[in-house]
């Protein structure tokens, strides 16, 4: 393939960017290429050797890399084409892509249309300001995952995990298997980052302590991590003083959220959602950059890798209409978040087919109406900031929408009892 | 061991003496207790080159503020020859009434009085203009063409390769224990044997006051007060473009938004007593970090706040309000020099060293040309900073570069390699000096991956590497290690 002649050019290829590359050759396609920056294809799979994977996608309990290497097996299969140690430094408003090897150097091409699928990010201690000093013995989740499952290495044998994300849980029972005293996970908020399930399995089976409404208030230690304060926090999270205790750790471990990882999104031009932290995309999954389309983590986070290879379906598929000049109406509709929804994506639909829309609420509240604008009323027994909402609008619903902005709320049950 | 002078401490006031005195034939060995220089109050700062934006400045009956000014030539001209960062970026000082427009009225006068031109007063239109993301609550600003910013520990370790180059010993991870005098000689314990030696220079930064007196030559009295800095990151780097000073509004506080040579943005404020040593970042102190910074950048979100961190600096007279320096040589002790600048060192360094080499002859040091002297060093290359045909020539001569190791600040594995040919042993030395971990992510995703290549380049197994040497291993156990003790 020459770099001139590339279809689709996909950035990343975890379970996002193998999911679009195939689909985009699915879709016709002819030269699809992948980049990705490590030394084999799927991303962050290799590292997360829990089960868990492809339940709704091949309804099948999975692994991490047992779920990858099916993606992989069919990228081959496909003719897709991949470059590996490949990390693409540059991309531009007309789809320049740049990128660094240990092979050529530099390289430079121009793709007829281009796939962002680079996932996300763990937030840092930085980010997240917890006070003490800057020890050895710290790291986020994601990264104790990787030395303990790829590299081999066990970070330490007393550790406190901050924030209830799932890759935290999901460490958590790790490290127990490997020895470790897990002796905490601490969450800011009265209820759990993660997955429900992630909770039971991971935490309760494990009789690993689980304190709601608390944080670390305190790091101590000069060379390697000694010890943490945790405290109880009020209603504005804050420390109540005199609920502190201390608690003598060697690690400490962060789960404390994902970031979609757009910086070269950024550089593109492409307008980023502040509410998802990922591009503003339409239901093809199209950004506001033409030619240029995201799905995964990218575009938002996910709780379960098969909705983010789903979605990075419709990039891919997406994309390869693009590449052969398929025109389509551009008529958008805004979808606006209403009543304790934090976001909505796609932020824009058309009544063209029928499209599926991914919500996630702020708060946690129990016996509620999901609704999109009047086409649209579902009864939940409960919605939690943890576990994403899907709503399936049929092309007959969309004609209904007359408006050019539709609102998704939330209905809680009192305000339905008083009208 | 035996040398003529022996500096204590590898931070930029040690690496100064250190590189000045290799343009002469005297002896120098160099000990830094750390695994690498610059991690004391030199990495700790704003990485600003000031002449004193602070309305206090320009007294020329304080030593402190005398190096300070002298320095200003000097700096761009060293960064160039060592192959350093440098970058002039000019400071704003807001005015936000009559009262602060006349303290900066007089800082100006001072300074003219002092043949130190350039300082001009800006109406708000015109900083407007100037900075146009910053608070709108002034009535104008004072502009110092000449503030500029480096990349302090980059500097130091540059001072200390061009010091090795021409002459100077270097030892690392040696720390002072003990020094008796004997004869015309001093006896230096440290935890890698003594050594022996005729003059001292006393550069150990927060333990200045401690060396001293273990040679009972303690006249002075120094405070350890602790700031905070915090970082924003990079995608606001374009947000302002000099270095932005409002005048504090509590005692004890200082408030700086600045540019730095890598493109985030610093904000640094608080400089409070606090206890030696204590480098902890308190919720407390981040809060009005975060407040005052505001006061400047209104909407700044502290999602955007990638680090904090606290650092030391050792001042004099802090019971006065005002803080001096120390440069002299001991009253009580022949031949034994101590040097600590507080706030501003990193400023005030090219003086200093001048200085202090003048100091040391007058104590009889015997200063004779090095006639091989060199001033050029030439720094590893920083593969994200080439242009594309340079950064082609380079993955051509050598596959690793082409390897990013770090994907926020685009680190190559050649960096890192090369990071280690240069002395790096630790992961807090890769960061500092090839920035990989410094990004958004800070380490997330390349320190599994430096570690490896740590261990591979030192020959060591990857449990023996550490953040910052000492106790500070990052891995303490190998996979099932814990549950075969447990059988």
């Amino acid at each position: 393939m020459k770099r001139s002649d590339i279809d689709v050019a996909v950035i990343g290829s975890g379970p996002a960017g193998m999911a679009a590359a195939i689909r985009a050759r699915e879709e016709g396609a002819e030269h699809v290429l992948i980049l990705e920056r490590q030394e084999q294809l799927g991303g962050l799979l290799h590292q997360c050797v829990h089960n868990g994977f492809g339940l709704f996608y091949f309804e099948q309990d999975l692994t991490g890399p047992e779920y990858g290497h099916r993606f992989a097996e069919k990228v081959k299969d496909l003719g897709v084409q991949v470059l590996l140690e490949t990390m693409v430094t540059r991309i531009s408003a007309d789809r320049q892509i740049t990128a660094v090897n240990n092979r050529e150097g530099v390289l430079c091409m121009r793709p007829k249309s281009i796939v962002l699928a680079m996932g996300c990010r763990e937030r840092s201690r930085g980010q997240l300001n917890v006070p003490g000093t800057r020890p050895a013995g710290i790291f986020t989740a994601g990264t104790a995952q990787r030395f303990v499952n790829v590299e081999g290495w066990i970070p330490g044998k007393k550790v406190v995990i901050l924030g209830s994300g799932d890759i935290g849980m999901i460490m958590a029972r790790r490290l127990t298997l490997e020895g470790v005293e897990v002796k905490a996970v601490v969450e800011i908020l009265p209820y759990i980052g993660g997955l429900t399930r992630n909770e039971v399995q991971c935490l309760h089976d494990f009789h690993i302590p689980l304190l709601l409404e608390h944080t670390v208030t305190e790091i101590y230690g000069q060379q390697r991590l000694e010890a943490v304060t945790i405290a109880k926090v009020n209603k504005d999270k804050k420390p109540v003083n005199g609920t502190e205790q201390m608690i003598e750790c060697d690690t400490l471990l962060l789960s404390v959220g994902l970031i979609p990882e757009n910086e070269l999104s950024r550089m593109a031009g492409i307008a980023l959602d502040p509410l998802t932290g990922g591009p503003v995309v339409d239901q093809w999954r199209e950004t506001n950059v033409s030619g240029i389309f995201a799905g995964g983590n990218v575009v938002h986070v996910h709780d379960l890798v098969d909705e983010v290879s789903w979605e990075a379906e419709i990039a891919g598929a997406s994309a390869a209409r693009f590449a052969r000049k398929e025109e389509r109406k551009k008529e958008k509709k805004i979808v606006k978040p209403g009543r304790n929804i934090r976001y909505v994506v796609p932020q824009t639909i058309s009544a063209q087919c029928d499209v599926t829309l991914y919500a996630r609420v702020k708060d946690m509240e129990e016996n509620v109406t999901l609704k999109v604008g009047d086409i649209l009323s579902k009864s939940l027994r409960v919605v939690k900031p943890g576990e994403m909402l899907k709503m399936d609008l049929s092309h007959n619903q969309l004609m209904q929408l007359r408006d050019d902005e539709v609102e998704l709320f939330i209905e809680s049950a009192k305000r339905r009892q008083n009208g | 061991m035996e040398t003529e002078v022996l500096i204590i401490g590898g931070g930029v006031l040690g690496a100064v003496v250190a590189r000045e005195l290799s343009r002469y034939k005297a002896d120098v060995i160099l000990v830094e207790k750390e695994a690498d220089f610059g991690w004391g109050s030199t990495k700790t700062n704003m990485c600003i080159v000031c002449q004193g934006g602070d309305t206090l400045e320009f007294r020329p009956e304080y030593h402190r503020s005398k190096l300070v000014w002298e320095s200003m030539p000097l700096m761009e001209p060293l960064c160039q020859e060592l192959d350093v960062p440098f970058k002039r970026v000019g400071e704003l000082a807001l005015i936000r009434n009559n009262e602060e427009l006349g303290k900066f009225q007089k800082l100006k006068s001072r300074a003219e009085k002092l043949g130190l031109a350039g300082h001009q007063f800006i109406d708000q239109d015109t900083l407007r203009q100037m900075e146009p993301n910053i608070t709108q609550e002034t009535i104008g600003g004072l502009y110092d063409p000449h503030i500029a910013m480096v990349d302090p520990v980059r500097l130091t370790i540059a001072l200390i390769e061009n010091a090795g180059q021409n002459g100077v010993k270097v030892m690392r991870e040696t720390e002072v224990l003990n020094i008796s005098q004997k004869m015309n000689q001093f006896e230096v314990e440290t935890n890698r044997g003594s050594v022996k030696c005729r003059f001292i220079v006393n550069a150990a930064g927060t333990s200045v006051d401690k060396i001293a007196r273990l040679v009972n030559s303690d006249d002075f009295v120094l405070y350890p007060i602790r700031g905070y800095v915090g970082i924003l990151d990079k995608n606001l780097g374009g947000l302002i473009k000099h270095e932005i000073h409002m005048r504090p509004d509590a005692p004890g506080q200082t408030n700086i938004l600045t540019p730095s040579v890598h493109g985030n943005l610093f904000f640094g404020t608080t400089m409070q007593p606090a206890r030696r040593g204590d480098c902890s970042v308190t919720g407390r102190i981040a809060e009005i970090g975060l407040q005052n910074v505001r006061k400047i950048l209104p909407d700044l979100s502290e999602k955007e706040i990638i680090h904090s961190f606290a650092g030391f600096l050792m001042f004099r007279n802090w019971e006065v309000g005002w803080h001096e320096c120390v440069v002299q040589a001991s009253q009580k002790v022949p031949r034994f020099i101590s040097i600590c600048i507080g706030y501003p060192g990193v400023s005030a360094a090219p003086a200093t060293g001048r200085e202090v080499t003048e100091l040391l002859r007058r104590e009889g040091l015997k200063l004779e040309r090095n006639e091989s002297f060199d001033p050029f060093r030439k720094a590893p290359p920083v593969f994200n900073e080439l242009p594309e045909e340079q950064q082609k020539e380079l993955v051509a001569k050598d596959r690793r570069y082409g390897h990013v190791v770090c994907r926020c600040e685009t680190v190559s594995e050649g960096e890192i390699v090369e990071a280690v040919r240069h002395g790096a042993t630790t992961l807090d030395g890769i960061k500092f000096r090839t920035r990989a971990g410094m990004g958004r992510c800070q380490g997330g995703f390349c320190t599994p991956r430096v570690v490896k290549i740590l261990a591979r380049e030192l020959g060591l197994s990857e449990e023996k590497i550490t953040k910052k040497g000492r106790e500070s291993r990052l891995l303490l156990y190998k996979s099932k290690e814990l549950l075969e003790a447990q059988l």
